[in-house]
Order: structure tokens, then C-alpha cells, then sequence
């Protein structure tokens, strides 16, 4: 085991290891860009509907439980579909990656948006606030909180699966873990792996910090709960 | 992209065995992950420096990817079933030791304080009136936990297992889509179907719940 | 997530894939169940296990229905991953039989092995192999690893052999299967033998659907295939020639451990190997990859055609 530690660490600091096209900065990189775009993708439909249908009380069973079904979706089987329809391209992988984040997004959006107090948007509602009004300045800052653990969720889920672009020939941290199950190579695995959890981890706390500093005053210490793996 | 009906029709039998083999290893993982997480989540919710020690670390393991964790078990236990079984269950360990820990924290102080009050000793305190009252988010972390673990068991395929899941490296290598589509919509039945169970089985074990719906 | 909670959850788990993985070579702690030396028996059952490719799949499936046909009960495990992964596998006691290529093999067990004759090579994988394993009589059908080019890039770059591939040094893509990186037959022999120097060495798959798309595409210059692979033919790709044999004789060559190794296996096995020519494996091969048949129906087929099976 502590060989392991000095092969890992040997590993993560020797400067060849983090330069050219399989060096750990790029492919940090290429790991980062598939992750957020897949995660910004997801957030632009998965906001919208889950306020959509938190505000108008409409279609939430129908939107729940395809989210469900959505979770059910397995990454794999996903990827390799939308390859054999469509040919090598990033296509597949950002499919795969914003099937994984919506159902979170939407899910908790949903959860939030139901559990701001109706008298709150009646009274809203009674100082002449129009819907939308009431939509985005009343529900939307309550629902915050809820919001944003969705956003955390999948955000977590996106990063760990975006391995999953190695497999049909692309870059991103995935790269060490396929390539070392290959050679057998489990330094690589692992050293793969903990800089995947370490992008995720900071990440999360990014977007924690971020929920802080939007939250409104009485919301401040709901957000320093730790991160959210199943809610909603 | 066409579906070949006449590959389904042949491969019947290997399709239902592998959708066994595939429930097999994503319900021993729920199990196995039920039965590690309910003292842990004792534990965490009674000693309160344990809490954030152990939610922290499951927080953590959710955020390794699960085809890392399959390759480095393969020292310990091969390319076998157990290696499946331990890689999924780390997965549903995070989700329903929180979905308990956070159970067991929905309960009252007040209930119980009555239990007490009424002399009733700890542990039945626990299993008489903790547990009931936390079943339902216990097993709303147990609906999350099986989906969840449905779809994460073609992951192992990686590993020579994977249920459902080598469909889809066959059908890759081979540029062969109807395997793929079958293995699919197969994992989305085997999740619908589970989750029905799930709520079957929570609605019979929380009777005095149904007059409140 | 907040920082005490974050820092004791790092330690927690941590520990987990390190105590894990600190247990080295063997696959599985239940050791070697081998070691018996002649006395093997294939009487409990056979596991054959099979690399992630068409062909091996295929081999793995006429195994299966030579020893069906001897009376063995076989159990077939497809596609479980590199011979980095199924060979640690097999000591484990995972898997009991592999059907192994004897050059790459050979170079698994001693990148420094340098007999590329059919025979001398069967001498030194009996050397070369641990406690434990064996390898059979090698069987008639070949098959090797290629280095290919579109017909556009030969010509473009007057490229006919390996050794063509230096007056590109650094400018050329090669793709392969992610292993192809570390083995001799590979990235590191090209280097060594005929010092020639990839721009870019990319991670694809084994014969697959990746690296051939990614050759006809020109994402890749060159490409990592096999020859028994009727796509090369059909592409109008060229098979870049090896004037310094850095590939060697790759006949087929079931690997066996020595727990399962007994005569009726032995007499099974050779009877497929004196049977399948390296034609009728390129033909076994394209009915599964182009006429999407099984590789079990494949290979029942043609145990059935050639008598073995009834």
C-alpha cells in the first residue's frame, strides 16, 4: 500500500506527466470543458422545465416520473446508441452526459418551486405582482437553495461520468483510467480517479461558495450543508 | 438505424438470462448496501463527530467514477461477480446511509422523548418507533439506491461482467445496434418494474400511513 | 461541503482503493489454485475466458465446441478485456483456458525474447511462463499484428514499410488500442527497432470500430490492425512490411493452466488447431463482424461442418 502512495504520488508530480496531448493539464482540460458544457446544456433545459412546472402546477407527474425513468438510463448502452445512429463525434457523450443531469435538475427545481409557502405568493400575489413577477422574484430566490443542490448533484454526476468520453476514443481524465485498464496499469487508474473526485470536490465547493454569496440573509446557513448525493 | 426483429426472436432465452443476471447483482448490491448503512447510520446519527466523518467519506466515494473502482478491485477479487457486487456497493452505500441518517433526523424529539418517558429501552426505541417513522425516506433512498444501481451494473461490462451491459460492448464492436437497443429499453423495464415493487413493498410496510393519503 | 467533513471524507477514502490495490500481480486472493504440476483434469468443467476482440471470441467458441465434443463441460466468458487483464485473470483462477497468439505473448511474459520462428518461440514461452500455465502445440492458422495505411497516405509519403515511417518522425498519428502504448509490438518496438516517432499516439480499440473509423476519417495516419481482418482488403489499405521482424509468428496457441491441462483437453484442442486455417478464421471472423452472426453460432457451425461437432 504505501508503494502505491509513492507510485501515486511519483505519478501526480513528475513534470512530464502534466505536459503535451496526454499530459494531466490537458486532459484536466478536456475533462472540465466536457463536464460544464454538459452540465450548462442540462441546466438549460432542466431549469426552465422544473420552473415551468413548479409555477403552473402542470405536467409535474408526467415530468417526474420521466425523470426517473431518466436515472434508469444506462451511460454505457447511451453512448454506444447514439454512436452507432450518428458516427464518431462528441455527440454521444454529451447525450449521455446531459440524460444524466437533467432528471437532478429538474427533480430538485420541481421540489424547491413546491415547497415555497403559497401564502408567501399570495400575498405576492396581493400587492399586484404579475406571474412572472411573482415567478422570478418570489419563488425563484425562494427555491434557491433546492436549485442549486440539483445543479450540485448533477454536476457531481456529470464530472465522475465524463470518463465515459475515453471509451469512444476521446480525451478528459477518463483517458488514465481506460488506458491503465488496458495495461493494467493501476496507478494510472487511480491516479485518474482521484483527480476526477478532486475536480468534482472543488467544484462543489465552487458552486457552495457561489449558493453562499446569492443566498438571501436567512438562507445563509441552509447552504453550508454538506453536499446533497440523493434528495428530492 | 433498423431494429433486427429476428436477432430478438433467437436470442430470447440469453436476453431473459441476462436481465436475471443483471437484477442479481444490482439487488445484492441494494441489500448488502442496507445492511452496511442502517448501523452506520446509527452510528452517525447518535455519535456526532462520526456524522460528518461518515457522510463526508460517502460524499466523497460517490465522486469516484465507478469503472475506476471496478479496475482497482480487480487485485482483490478478480474478474468475478464479487467484484460487480463490491463496486455497486459502494454506490448505494452513499445514498442510503444519507437517505437514513436523514430518515432517522425527520423523527421528533418529542416521539421520542415519549418513548422514553414511557420507559421504553434504546433499542427498542429504535426499532419500534426510529425506524418505523424514518421508512419513508429510508425507502425513498432505496428507490434511488435500485435505479441507480440498475443502471450502473453495465458499467462492469468493462470487467468481463455487466448483465444488460454486454449488449452494448457487443453491439460496439460489431457496429450492431439492435443488441444495443434491446439492452436499453431492457435496463429501463428492469428499473420501472423494481421501482413499482419498491412501492408496493414501502406502501404494505407503512400501513397507518395510507389514511393520511 | 465543508472543510472538516471534506478532509476526513478524503482519508476515508483513500484508504479503500489503496489497501485494494497493494495486493500486486495475482487477480484474485484466492491464489494460485495450480502448481499440481502434470496432474490436471479437465473433468470439473472448463472457464474459458476470451480477450476484447472478434476474433479471440471466436477462437474461445471453437474451444468450447472441441471440448463440448470431448465431453468437457466449458463455459465460455466473452470479451473480458486486454491480455494484461485476462492473463492475471487466468493465474487467478478466474478463467482456465486463453486463446493466446505466441508472439505477443511471447512478448508479454519477456519483452526481451527475441526467437520469431514458429518453433524456437514455443521452446521460449515454456520458458518464459510462470508456475502454473502452459502453453499447447500451436495450431495452423495465423494471425499478426499489422501496421496500416490508407493507399492516399502511402503514396503520399512513399511509404512501404516500417522503416518508411522515419522520414515522418513526428508528424504522423498512430491509433490502437490503448495497451498498443506500452508493448513492444507497438508503439515501443516502432520506436526501438526502426526509431521512428509518433506526432500523437492515440488511444482507440482492438481491430474495432474506433480505429478503423478513425483511419478511413484521417484522424489517424496509421493504424493498428490485424490480419485476419478482411476490412484491410476491402479498403484498399497497405499492410506496411517489417524488413527487421520486429512482429513475430503469431500462430494460434491455446494457454492453459496446468490445474485443467489433461489429455482429453490436449487432443481436443489439437484437433480445432489442425483444422482452422488462417482462412477459415478470416472467413469465421467476417461472418461475425459483417453478417452480424454469433460468434457461438460461428463457431457450432463450423465444428459442425468439419465433423467435430454432430
Amino acid at each position: 500500500m504505501y508503494a502505491l502512495v509513492v507510485d501515486l504520488a511519483r505519478w501526480l508530480t513528475s513534470g512530464s506527466q502534466w505536459t503535451g496531448p496526454d499530459g494531466i493539464g490537458h486532459r484536466l482540460a478536456e475533462h472540465l470543458q466536457y463536464s460544464l458544457l454538459a452540465t450548462l446544456i442540462a441546466a438549460a433545459i432542466g431549469l426552465p422545465v422544473g420552473l415551468l412546472i413548479g409555477h403552473t402546477g402542470r405536467g409535474a407527474f408526467l415530468a417526474i416520473n420521466l425523470a426517473s425513468f431518466g436515472r434508469a438510463l444506462p451511460t454505457v448502452g447511451l453512448v454506444v446508441l447514439v454512436f452507432l445512429a450518428g458516427g464518431l463525434s462528441m455527440l454521444p457523450v454529451y447525450v449521455a452526459l446531459v440524460a444524466l443531469a437533467v432528471p437532478a435538475i429538474v427533480t430538485n427545481t420541481h421540489a424547491g418551486m413546491t415547497a415555497v409557502d403559497p401564502d408567501v405568493k399570495d400575498a405576492a400575489r396581493g400587492q399586484g405582482m404579475r406571474g412572472h413577477q411573482v415567478l422570478f422574484k418570489v419563488e425563484l430566490p425562494l427555491a434557491l437553495p433546492l436549485i442549486m443542490t440539483g445543479l450540485r448533484l448533477a454536476l457531481i454526476q456529470v464530472v465522475a461520468t465524463a470518463t465515459i468520453a475515453a471509451y469512444v476514443s476521446f480525451g478528459g481524465l477518463g483517458r488514465y483510467v481506460f488506458d491503465g485498464l488496458a495495461q493494467r496499469d493501476l496507478v494510472q487508474v487511480l491516479g485518474g480517479a482521484v483527480l476526477v473526485a478532486v475536480v468534482a470536490i472543488v467544484l462543489d465547493v465552487v458552486l457552495s461558495t457561489l449558493q453562499r454569496v446569492f443566498a438571501l440573509p436567512h438562507q445563509r446557513s441552509g447552504a453550508r450543508r454538506s453536499a446533497p448525493t440523493g434528495t428530492a | 438505424m433498423t431494429i433486427d426483429w429476428s436477432w430478438i426472436g433467437e436470442h430470447i432465452g440469453e436476453l431473459a438470462s441476462l436481465t436475471l443476471s443483471h437484477l442479481e447483482a444490482a439487488m445484492t448490491a441494494v441489500l448488502l448496501g442496507l445492511v452496511l448503512s442502517l448501523p452506520l447510520a446509527v452510528l452517525a446519527h447518535r455519535v456526532r463527530p462520526l456524522r460528518g466523518f461518515l457522510l463526508g467519506a460517502s460524499n466523497v466515494l460517490f465522486t469516484i467514477p465507478s469503472i475506476a473502482v471496478f479496475v482497482l478491485l480487480l487485485p482483490v477479487s478478480g474478474l468475478t461477480r464479487t467484484t460487480t457486487v463490491i463496486g455497486l456497493t459502494v454506490y448505494t452505500l452513499v445514498v442510503l446511509l444519507r437517505n437514513t441518517v436523514e430518515g432517522l433526523e425527520s423523527v421528533p424529539a418529542r416521539t421520542k422523548e415519549a418513548a422514553r418517558a414511557m420507559g421504553t429501552r434504546p433499542l427498542r426505541t429504535l426499532l419500534a418507533v426510529e425506524f418505523p417513522l424514518a421508512l419513508p425516506v429510508i425507502m425513498a433512498g432505496v428507490r434511488i439506491a435500485t435505479v441507480m444501481s440498475i443502471s450502473l451494473v453495465s458499467v462492469a461490462t468493462y470487467i468481463g461482467d455487466g448483465g444488460l451491459g454486454q449488449l452494448f460492448t457487443d453491439g460496439f464492436q460489431r457496429d450492431f445496434p439492435t443488441p444495443v437497443i434491446a439492452g436499453v429499453v431492457l435496463t429501463l423495464l428492469l428499473a420501472v418494474v423494481a421501482d413499482a415493487v419498491l412501492v408496493a413493498v414501502e406502501y404494505a410496510l407503512t400501513p397507518w400511513r395510507r389514511s393520511r393519503a | 461541503m465543508n472543510r472538516r467533513t471534506l478532509l476526513g471524507g478524503l482519508f476515508a477514502a483513500a484508504s479503500v482503493p489503496a489497501l485494494a490495490a497493494c495486493s500486486g500481480g495475482v487477480t484474485s486472493l484466492k491464489g494460485d489454485a495450480s502448481g499440481s504440476g502434470g496432474g490436471g483434469s479437465s473433468k470439473g468443467g472448463v472457464t474459458i475466458g476470451t480477450a476484447n476482440f472478434t476474433e479471440n471470441q471466436v477462437l474461445g467458441y471453437l474451444y468450447a465446441a472441441a471440448l463440448t465434443a470431448a465431453g468437457v463441460r466449458t463455459t465460455v466468458r466473452p470479451n473480458l478485456g486486454t491480455r494484461e487483464i485476462v492473463i492475471p485473470a487466468l493465474r487467478g483462477g478466474d478463467i482456465d483456458l486463453l486463446p493466446e497468439y505466441q508472439g505477443a505473448l511471447l512478448n508479454y511474459l519477456d519483452p526481451k525474447a527475441v526467437p520469431t520462428e514458429q518453433g524456437a518461440m514455443q521452446n521460449a514461452l515454456t520458458l518464459a511462463l510462470p508456475a502454473g500455465l502452459q502453453v499447447l502445440p500451436y495450431g495452423l492458422a495465423e494471425d499478426s499484428d499489422a501496421f496500416v495505411v490508407t493507399r492516399a497516405t502511402a503514396s503520399r509519403y512513399g511509404l512501404s514499410s516500417l522503416a518508411d515511417l522515419r522520414k515522418r518522425n513526428g508528424k504522423l498519428v498512430i491509433g490502437a488500442a490503448p495497451e498498443v502504448k506500452k508493448r513492444r509490438v507497438g508503439a515501443v518496438g516502432l520506436r526501438e527497432v526502426y526509431g521512428v516517432e509518433f506526432k500523437e499516439f492515440k488511444s482507440l480499440d482492438s481491430d474495432g470500430p474506433l480505429v478503423k473509423g478513425a483511419l478511413k476519417k484521417g484522424d489517424v495516419d496509421v493504424a493498428n490492425l490485424f490480419t485476419t481482418d478482411t476490412d484491410i482488403e476491402a479498403n484498399g489499405w497497405v499492410v506496411l512490411s517489417d524488413p527487421e521482424h520486429l512482429i513475430p509468428s503469431q500462430h494460434i496457441v491455446p494457454l492453459v493452466a496446468d490445474r485443467k491441462a489433461d489429455d482429453t483437453l490436449r487432443k481436443a484442442l489439437a484437433r480445432i488447431g489442425n483444422l482452422l486455417t488462417t482462412a477459415d478464421l478470416t472467413d469465421l471472423n467476417r461472418q461475425v463482424d459483417k453478417d452480424k452472426k454469433d460468434p457461438e453460432d460461428v463457431a457450432n457451425a463450423y465444428a459442425r461442418r468439419k465433423g467435430i461437432l454432430r
